[in-house]
């Protein structure tokens, strides 16, 4: 792609540093509404060529906002935006060409069949005559929707539309793709077969940058994460280095009396051991989160024991992302509730 | 911050598009939809189909001496039969704003805009692809309005005459009902406000019964009523005879009289609601944040 560009994307590079070989390179981009909604301020973002990303947050947070302007739909009110070498605002068209995008809310022409939504699409990004035929058999394969080539998309069930709406972000193989939220409102199965595709595509050398609002699914798809708050990035890094900075283990107690949690609590805070720990209530008992909280978790449970608190129950386990969310953004992720950014 | 969307950029991935093929891409989308949804199709036809069968059945007698007042030796077929096919032109142009809402609706409009096809061409595409289905649905009504009787002095030419001035007519409808729907982005709101329209401009202008044979408010309404304009030119090309009642115009000679001020009022009507409409529409497809 890169053999492509104009003498002056070369020189707009050089003169801002190195960004040949990103996808995404945001440096303070902020997107103020006219209103004086401050829906995103200052996020720099850096993905390579090739990774697969992912942008997680609480809804509201500035995720959708973000993504809309990487793809040109919003302008950014401040900041520069560079998406595979291209100015966002300099050059929206070129920018576009060059990305494939797939809405938070399922985007397909109902009134088509399968096929005929993936041939617009082609015929929509210039897809030459002669690989369209291809193309369109390969991407019905990809998202196994060849027995209904021929049906219209309004007679699909929302997984399907969702699988025919991610082939047709695909049809000029963009080298990097934005995915807000692919799997929400799908059912486990419908899930699991969009992440093998996305999956797939990765493996192949697309760059994702990916939203969800599944944490498992950022677990086992992406390589790096950053986490918006408010408008602002809050954390980032690898799963794993997320994990790590949750500090350690964590132990859940599970207690038969509500009424014993602060108890609890303020024994496992005077516990020498925990003394660096971090002790919160949970709706069940107590959690503690503590690089030797399998070291000395029984002799907690003693302690418990001794002040007379029953302990129904106990478990010791490495930190999932649920509690990287947790810890940086005070809440859980909500699932179920309506998406409304 | 400016968004230079429409600036000259070079291609890069895209191996063949231009603005004529980005436009024909959404002129088979719009089209290939139309014959899905073929209810719309023949709706659209029914109404004015039912008007022309009952006005001749019912007010034939009546209103054909009111019309040989003005225009001896004529049938109320021959007369009515341009007002519907301006009818047609109405009422297909009124579902164009329905299409873009349900575009907006389910994300096809966003998708159009997030794809590199050039703008005006995603929507001269559309326009032409809706023009095309006009010109499909005047036509029905001249071959059945010529099995009912009715007769056009000016044979196939002025058929096509009559096609064209329908479509030049639908132009302005078209825009405003574009208009309509990216104001209220809501389908019941779209075709309630353009069907409210759709009486009253049909009822107060020529297209029933001569200038002369309505009341005086009547005939002022008309006088400014953009249907007059349509239906006097599209009659005249019927007729082979100017006439145009609301404007004397006398440079041209004969027929002529009659259509080229209709033609030229159409004109400029087109041009005010399209600019209207393009106004709308590039204001909804801006990244600007609001």
């Amino acid at each position: 792609m890169h053999s492509q560009e104009t003498a002056s994307d070369r020189a707009d590079e050089a003169s801002t540093g190195d960004t040949a070989s990103a996808a995404v390179d945001a440096v303070d981009l902020t997107l103020t509404y006219a209103d004086g909604t401050e829906a995103v301020r200052g996020v720099d973002l850096h993905v390579p060529e090739g990774e697969f990303f992912g942008f997680l947050g609480p809804n509201g947070a500035g995720k959708t906002t973000t993504i809309k302007v990487l793809a040109t739909l919003l302008a950014p009110t401040g900041g520069t935006v560079r998406v595979n070498g291209f100015d966002v605002t300099e050059r929206p068209r070129a920018v576009r060409s060059t990305i494939g995008y797939m809405a938070q809310e399922t985007s397909v022409d109902e009134e088509l069949t399968a096929a005929e939504n993936i041939s617009f699409a082609c015929e929509a990004y210039g897809v030459p005559r002669s690989e369209r035929g291809d193309r369109i058999d390969y991407l019905l394969d990809l998202v196994d929707l060849e027995e209904e080539a021929d049906k219209e998309a309004g007679e699909f069930s929302g997984g399907m539309k969702k699988r025919l709406d991610a082939a047709t972000a695909l049809v000029h193989e963009p080298p990097l793709v934005f995915l807000d939220e692919p799997t929400t409102g799908l059912d486990p199965k419908a899930r699991n077969r969009l992440w093998e595709y996305f999956q797939r595509i990765n493996d192949e050398g697309t760059t994702i940058f990916l939203t969800t609002q599944y944490l498992e699914e950022a677990d086992q798809l992406c390589e790096e994460l950053a986490v918006i708050l408010d408008g602002a990035i809050e954390a980032r890094g690898s799963p794993a280095d997320l994990k790590r900075e949750v500090g350690g283990e964590i132990l859940d107690v599970e207690l038969d009396d509500d009424g014993a949690r602060e108890r609890a609590a303020a024994i496992a805070r005077d516990f020498d051991a925990f003394a660096d720990a971090t002790v919160a209530e949970s709706p069940d008992g107590i959690t503690v989160t503590s690089p030797v909280a399998r070291q000395y978790g029984t002799d907690l449970l003693v302690a418990l024991r001794d002040a007379e608190l029953t302990v129904t129950g106990f478990n010791v386990r490495a930190p999932t992302l649920d509690d990287v969310f947790l810890a940086i953004t005070g809440e859980e992720l909500d699932r179920d509730s309506e998406v409304a950014e | 911050m400016s968004t230079p969307a429409d600036q000259p950029e070079r291609d890069f991935t895209r191996a063949r598009n231009s603005f004529l093929g980005d436009a024909w891409v959404n002129f088979k989308r719009w089209n290939l939809k139309a014959v899905r949804n073929p209810f719309v199709l023949v709706v659209s036809l029914v109404q004015p189909i039912i008007f022309l069968v009952l006005f001749t059945e019912v007010f034939g007698n009546v209103a054909g001496s009111a019309v040989n007042q003005g225009i001896p030796g004529i049938s109320y077929e021959t007369y009515l039969v341009p007002a519907i096919t301006i009818q047609v032109a109405l009422a297909a142009a009124i579902t164009s704003g329905i299409g873009l809402v349900n575009d907006i609706e389910n994300g096809m409009f966003e998708k159009v805009l997030v794809s590199p096809m050039n703008r005006t061409a995603v929507f001269l595409g559309k326009t032409a692809a809706e023009m095309f289905r006009i010109a499909i649905q005047i036509s029905i009504i001249l071959g059945l309005g010529v099995v009912l009787g009715a007769d056009v002095t000016t044979g196939l030419a002025g058929a096509v005459g009559i096609v064209a001035v329908g479509m030049l007519f639908s132009l302005w409808f078209l825009a405003l009902s574009n208009s309509l729907a990216v104001i209220t982005r809501d389908q019941e709101s779209t075709i309630i406000a353009a069907n409210l329209l759709q009486f009253p401009l049909l009822f107060l202008s020529t297209a029933f019964l001569p200038l002369d044979s309505l009341p005086d408010w009547v005939q002022t309404f008309a006088t400014y009523n953009p249907v007059t304009y349509g239906v006097d030119a599209a009659r005249s090309l019927m007729l082979d005879r100017d006439v145009m009642t609301v404007l004397d115009v006398n440079a041209f000679g004969g027929t002529l009289d009659g259509v080229i001020p209709g033609v030229l009022v159409l004109l400029a009507l087109d041009v005010v609601l399209g600019a209207v409409a393009v106004f709308l529409l590039s204001r909804a497809s801006s990244s600007k944040a609001r």
